[in-house]
């Protein structure tokens, strides 16, 4: 798992005015962002703000209604297949295929990601000691638990070491323990150079990995700047002005 | 290599789920008493036959039989194999992994159809292997036997196809089944009231599922046959990926 950290982060990730309708209502409109190698950005919002939607698009889950999508500077929308190497995705929940171990889980995902042979195998493997799934390797995939199927997930997200990382709250149902490993390993794959976007609901898990955050509110981006980790409280009230305003006011420098 | 990647995913799933092995023991130990049963039978009337310059042989009174009761499990069968294989993704929420692996809608269909597929193939051959065990102690008439077994290559195919059809569009898999059967037996009986009324021509009965299977069992091969059964198979997958590609647009 070495990569060499890239010289000039380039862009990875580059969405402009991406729209989708879900459900009879504007999921998410007009979203632009962008984001390069190496960085780390948080998608905050209440329920319903557009967040899961706007990542299933990232990963090529679901087409946009309008607006486009590039990846490493390729029009994503034109060329679905750049998802197979480019983007590794956690969905929402980690949906898995109940009747397979988690071996042949991750298999299965290594062949639909063009990894085959000895190539499949040491990926596996290394991903399978790195997540610290050795004891559930030979156990079905229907019989985990909800946080063993967020690491199998997890795992089969980062088996083809994608450039890009598309988590959906991916610290669902992980104990502290386990979260701590979530946040190393994140912090780990954005050293090497993969661009990772992730959703979630706690703040704090915002400031203590990312680089970025960005505030969806009723589909549209309310804010997106970058975050550090002692920002906690800054965080705190803009995320929470938007929840209730649905704007905030940017601090004036005195 | 995604269709391959696909087609491997579901064979394994095919062949680790309960309901694939309890099908194929049931089946199998039904055809092999009916083989039987139509052996003895055969062997009991083999005498009076003798007397008969053209007398029906081993192919028209066992193989051939047989044959057509695996057709007539087929119509449980295929529904029951084929319910789960997107109405389940669907359900499991496990579809859109497969979207996000930039596998095309149209590959997924085939992928999976070919697993279906590659399960019903296994299932004639190992039924096939039954009459075939005898031929060296019986006269086999090898040109019927392999038309036959092309018909029913064809009518698998064709069954199948229908069966991931159903499930593209169903949410459950169980709707998936009821939906291939009902379509299944709609395309094998639409031409019987046109037969009861003596028509034995004409639309009714060229869309009939049975006017296209029957000269086939029969060791009478047409390309009109097979272009029926070729065109069905290509309708009902392109249905399905059309319905895939829009569950893609729709999430």
């Amino acid at each position: 798992m070495t990569s060499i950290i890239p010289a000039s982060p380039k862009t990875v990730l580059q969405l402009d005015r991406l729209s989708r309708r879900r459900a009879g209502r504007q999921a998410v409109q007009d979203l632009s962002l962008a984001l390069r190698s190496g960085e780390v950005m948080g998608l905050l919002g209440v329920n319903g703000a557009g967040k899961s939607t706007t990542l299933s698009m990232i990963a090529g889950a679901l087409r946009p209604d309008s607006g486009g999508i590039r990846l490493n500077g390729e029009d994503f929308l034109e060329h679905p297949e750049l998802a197979r190497t480019l983007i590794g995705w956690l969905p929402e929940r980690a949906p898995v295929w109940a009747e397979l171990t988690v071996n042949e889980h991750l298999d299965a995902h290594g062949r639909l990601r063009g990894l085959n042979g000895s190539a499949l195998r040491a990926a596996r493997s290394a991903i399978i000691e790195r997540l610290e799934l050795q004891p559930l390797a030979r156990r079905l995939a229907g019989v985990l638990s909800q946080g063993q199927r967020q690491r199998l997930g997890l795992a089969c997200a980062l088996l083809h070491r994608p450039a890009l990382l598309v988590l959906d709250e991916p610290a669902n149902a992980l104990d502290p323990v386990q979260v701590a490993g979530l946040r190393a390993l994140i912090r780990e794959q954005a050293a090497a150079g993969t661009a990772v976007i992730l959703s979630t609901h706690l703040l704090a898990e915002v400031t203590a990995v990312c680089d970025r955050v960005a505030i969806l509110h009723e589909g549209t981006l309310r804010h997106d700047g970058a975050v550090h980790a002692d920002d906690h409280a800054a965080l705190e009230k803009t995320f929470f002005e938007i929840a209730m305003n649905g704007s905030h006011q940017p601090a004036r420098a005195a | 290599m995604s269709l391959l990647a696909v087609t491997r995913l579901e064979w394994r799933r095919l062949l680790v789920r309960p309901l694939a092995w309890v099908l194929a023991a049931l089946t199998l130990g039904w055809l092999g008493w009916n083989f039987t049963l139509l052996l003895g039978s055969f062997l009991a009337g083999q005498i009076q036959r003798a007397a008969l310059p053209d007398g029906p042989g081993f192919t028209d009174l066992v193989a051939v039989p047989l044959l057509g009761q695996l057709a007539q499990l087929a119509f449980l069968v295929v529904p029951l194999l084929s319910m789960s294989v997107i109405a389940g993704e669907r359900r499991n929420g496990t579809l859109p992994l497969l979207f996000a692996a930039g596998v095309p809608a149209s590959r997924i269909v085939l992928g999976k159809y070919l697993a279906v597929l590659g399960w019903l193939l296994l299932w004639l051959a190992l039924t096939l292997t039954m009459p075939l065990v005898l031929a060296h102690a019986t006269h086999l008439d090898w040109g019927k036997l392999t038309s036959a077994t092309v018909g029913l290559v064809l009518m698998l195919a064709a069954l199948a196809a229908i069966g991931v059809a159903c499930s593209s569009f169903a949410s459950h898999p169980a709707i998936a089944a009821a939906g291939a059967l009902i379509v299944t037996l709609a395309l094998w009986e639409v031409n019987l009231g046109a037969q009861m009324a003596g028509m034995n021509g004409g639309a009714i009965n060229w869309l009939a599922m049975s006017t296209h299977l029957q000269p086939l069992l029969r060791g009478l091969v047409s390309s009109a046959d097979i272009v029926w059964f070729v065109l069905l198979i290509v309708l009902a997958l392109a249905l399905a990926t059309r319905r895939l590609g829009a569950d893609r647009e729709r999430g």
